[in-house]
């Protein structure tokens, strides 16, 4: 097949700001305790606001919203208008799926089968179809399956206790057996970490939820599921970018692919992530898409571009590749 | 100007085959039907419309009505993060399916501290909604009572009254009643047996958490008294702003 | 205070604290009280401070007890989600008064803590404990679930082993700081029983038999030093209060090294006798100290 191509700069940053979402989602987390002044601070709950699912299911059900979820109807304006960076800029779960997925470490071609658009794809508009028809009568479960709540839920009951309890054990277990060899002993390196590590990052107390099993098993089997397909759970079930594909179907930022450069190599199809993309070069399906250009780094004509447009009309002929 | 918003506009309404989502509109008249099947579903539930009350679905203090409260809770579990008792826990059942996931005190784990609002502060719907501590402190969340058959000074004639020490409210809602009572070794022993005063418990659950006797203390926590669903009230006229 | 010429400086740094050991009628307790007791918190908080100071001095000043480069623990009651003027816990400036002088006499660390009844994570900053006593060079952090170890508690009658934090056994010295509280189940919760806050376990059974297992833990546990907080106490709905009206500001500091003298006197500052507090005459009967605390011939400093 062509070289490898190196890393484009869009891609790299595109990387850097998901990791630094990503980052502040696990901060916010962390940061959700008691502070000196009987508060956890508002901010905690920052990325709840952003979200425009559970404002909207919320509203719908409930008929009024709380003040700070407002925020998210700037998130649906800019979906509106420039498409579902959401879902690939800043998205915490998102990027935890995407992190997944490269584990995954496939060929080249078998990932060229399972990168591009699939039809059941389709299914997460019909999961929030559900949700909204609930909501409509007065049932707010589309916590469920909003991805911050899922992420959030199965951190807080599942992910960090487990963390927490296997760091506490290892520690535990060095302090007690106080390996070493003669006078020097892991206890000199284990103890100031392990008291930076309690002051920081590790629970008061070791944290014990009702219903763990079965959320961390959930948790597990979402995360394993990007082996079968790129970010499963973007694709298939989030309710929220299916919410977002909807608002983002129309974006004025496009990926062209350019019909003369196009040497029909497939590689754009490789490392799609939000399967956008299909075999038929020229076609390109915004409502998927979450601009990781990953499509045009991997390119190796540079048939792919970035830039502002409308959609053609349905109309005009859409390229076609020789 | 006006073209290109024109067409932009136009995009979504009338987009290329390229980027439909095609979807069937079979299929989505069948999901919504499916979405409000289910919300008629547990509505109808003994649970729903408030039809009932399960005694241990005792909820965080701020917590709305529990209709009103499952319209607006989003089970993201941010109150059961922040509780620093790690009382607050994903519901299986207590409030029907459709209230899985949503938070639920079990004391035998954690307990609502007294002067902690944590979790009113941190709810980004409103559901558990926020409040002062003084507020906070006025809520009824539920109400303990005694199981006589385990209570150390009421079963086994030992005193113990780890409840009373705990409990946090200014004039203490666990008092005690003086009794003699005769050990296995036929002696005569004066123990202090508590009792929970209805109008000034809070339901926090500390003395459920302290109850020496574990996996099924001798005082337990009931949802009855909740100021948040006053059909779910006890006491009549006993004042508060919450009333119940 | 007065200059010293460099022979002075020797002979007072060299010979006083040799002759303050020497000294058999060194005072076994003292009892501070402030003439005028301030209504504004900082002046509270200069007041518990002095006391604290004249409390220790007049005993022999905190070297009588603490030697340089030596590991000091102090132990307040941090064991509750309220604020000082709750007088549920420890005052903090008692506690920081407490640390500064371990310092000033050569103590090469201090640590402070306790393990709580209500959370760590709320008790230790809302006490204003934990701010106090870092401000002043303290360690001051929750207890670490690792170092607890069961120990046997040599003469216990119905506690035979218990799990005990091994840094307080481990440290050169304890000071046990305790709040002066009412307790329904004891009558009065004072220095004694305050050392309940270095078992884990499930010590919420000790309350089956609260006399003669906090006279076990007394007797296993013995503080050097036990520097009482009299300047708020909490009359009613103890150990926990929260409600104002139950604070009684008594305005006094006690130092001692007879644990079972300064609870009694601390009995007192509650309308209690000391004979009526259980724990104070089973340790008193068990010879752990004096409840007598008058034969000690207490200081009584007007501040």
């Amino acid at each position: 097949m062509a070289r490898k191509q190196r890393t484009s700069r869009l891609v790299w940053l595109r990387r850097g700001v998901q990791g630094v979402f990503l980052l502040l989602f696990l901060y916010l987390f962390l940061e959700t305790e008691y502070h000196p002044i009987n508060l956890a601070g508002a901010h905690v709950k920052l990325f709840f606001q952003l979200d425009p699912l559970a404002m909207l299911t919320a509203w719908l059900a409930s008929h009024a919203v709380a003040a700070g979820m407002l925020l998210s109807l700037a998130t649906l304006a800019v979906t509106l208008v420039f498409g579902r960076w959401f879902c690939g800029w800043i998205c915490p779960f998102g990027t935890l799926n995407n992190l997944c997925t490269s584990l995954r470490g496939a060929r080249a071609k078998a990932k060229l089968e399972t990168g591009g658009y699939g039809g059941w794809q389709k299914a997460k508009y019909y999961v929030l179809v559900v949700f909204l028809g609930g909501a409509l009568f007065g049932v707010n479960a589309a916590g469920w399956l909003d991805p911050f709540s899922f992420f959030f839920r199965s951190m807080t009951t599942a992910v960090y206790p487990v963390l927490n309890d296997a760091v506490s054990s290892l520690f535990g277990w060095l302090y007690d057996a106080n390996p070493g060899i003669g006078p020097v002993r892991v206890t000199a390196v284990s103890e100031p970490i392990y008291e930076i590590l309690r002051r920081h990052f590790l629970a008061v107390e070791q944290p014990h939820y009702v219903g763990n099993v079965l959320i961390g098993f959930l948790f597990g089997a979402v995360i394993a599921l990007n082996f079968v397909r790129p970010r499963f759970w973007c694709r298939y079930i989030c309710p929220l970018g299916a919410l977002l594909g909807i608002i983002g179907k129309n974006p004025v930022v496009r990926l062209n692919k350019s019909a003369e450069a196009c040497n029909n190599c497939r590689l754009c199809l490789a490392d799609c992530q939000g399967g956008a993309n299909t075999p038929d070069a020229g076609q390109w399906k915004p409502a998927e898409c979450f601009y990781c250009f990953n499509c045009r780094s991997d390119c190796p004509t540079e048939a792919i571009s970035v830039g502002f447009g409308t959609q053609p009309d349905s109309h005009e002929k859409t390229a076609v590749v020789k | 100007m006006i073209g290109p918003i024109f067409r932009w506009i136009k995009g979504f309404v009338k987009p290329p085959q390229s980027a439909r989502l095609d979807l069937s509109r079979r299929q989505l008249l069948a999901s919504g039907a499916a979405g409000i099947g289910a919300a008629y579903l547990f509505h109808t539930h003994p649970l729903g419309r408030q039809r009932s009350y399960n005694p241990d679905l005792v909820r965080p203090p701020g917590a709305l009505a529990e209709e009103e409260f499952l319209s607006k809770c989003t089970r993201c579990g941010e109150c059961m993060k922040v509780c620093p008792t790690n009382g607050i826990h994903p519901a299986a059942f207590e409030a029907g399916l459709e209230g899985l996931w949503t938070p639920v005190l079990k004391m035998t784990i954690g307990y609502c501290e007294y002067e902690c609002t944590l979790c009113t502060q941190v709810c980004p719907t409103g559901a558990i909604r926020a409040l002062t501590v003084a507020e906070k402190q006025r809520v009824k969340i539920g109400l303990a009572y005694f199981d006589r058959n385990r209570c150390l000074p009421y079963a086994y004639a030992r005193t113990c009254i780890v409840c009373e020490e705990h409990c946090p409210t200014p004039k203490k809602a666990i008092w005690f009643e003086e009794a003699q009572v005769t050990t296995p070794a036929g002696e005569k022993v004066t123990v202090k047996q508590p009792r929970v005063d209805p109008e000034l418990c809070i339901g926090c659950g500390i003395c459920v958490n302290k109850c020496v006797i574990k996996g099924q203390p001798a005082v337990l926590v009931s949802s009855v008294g909740e100021s948040r669903n006053p059909a779910n009230g006890l006491l009549l006229n006993s004042g508060g702003p919450y009333g119940g | 205070m007065r200059e010293l010429n460099r022979r002075q400086f020797f002979a007072s740094a060299v010979l006083l604290p040799a002759v303050g050991k020497l000294q058999a009628a060194t005072p076994a307790m003292a009892i501070a009280h402030y003439k005028a007791p301030p209504t504004a918190a900082d002046g509270i908080a200069e007041e518990a401070r002095r006391l604290t100071r004249r409390a220790v001095d007049a005993l022999g000043g905190m070297r009588r007890f603490v030697s340089k480069g030596q590991v000091v623990w102090v132990k307040p009651n941090i064991g509750w989600d309220r604020r000082p003027e709750q007088a549920a816990c420890t005052n903090p400036d008692v506690v920081a008064a407490v640390v500064e002088m371990c310092f000033q006499a050569g103590a090469k660390k201090v640590m402070v803590s306790d393990r709580p009844c209500n959370s760590p994570q709320r008790t230790f900053p809302r006490s204003g404990i934990q701010a106090a006593a870092e401000k002043a060079g303290a360690e001051c952090y929750f207890m670490d679930e690792r170092k607890f170890r069961k120990m046997a508690i040599q003469g216990g009658k119905v506690i035979k082993e218990w799990e005990v934090y091994t840094e307080v056994v481990e440290a050169d010295l304890l000071i046990n700081v305790p709040i002066v509280k009412c307790h329904d189940l004891s009558k009065a919760t004072l220095g004694m029983k305050n050392l309940m806050g270095v078992t884990a376990g499930p010590r919420d059974r000790f309350h089956q038999d609260i006399n003669n297992a906090v006279a076990d833990l007394a007797g296993f546990i013995k503080p050097h030093l036990v520097v009482m907080d009299a300047v708020r106490v909490l009359a009613a709905n103890g150990p926990v209060g929260g409600n104002l009206a139950d604070v009684r500001r008594k305005d006094i500091v006690v130092a001692g090294v007879d644990q079972v003298a300064v609870d009694a006197f601390g009995a007192t500052l509650l309308g209690l006798k000391p004979t009526e507090v259980g724990i104070v005459s089973e340790a008193h009967a068990r010879g752990l100290g004096n409840m007598n605390f008058r034969a000690l011939s207490p200081l009584q400093l007007e501040v």
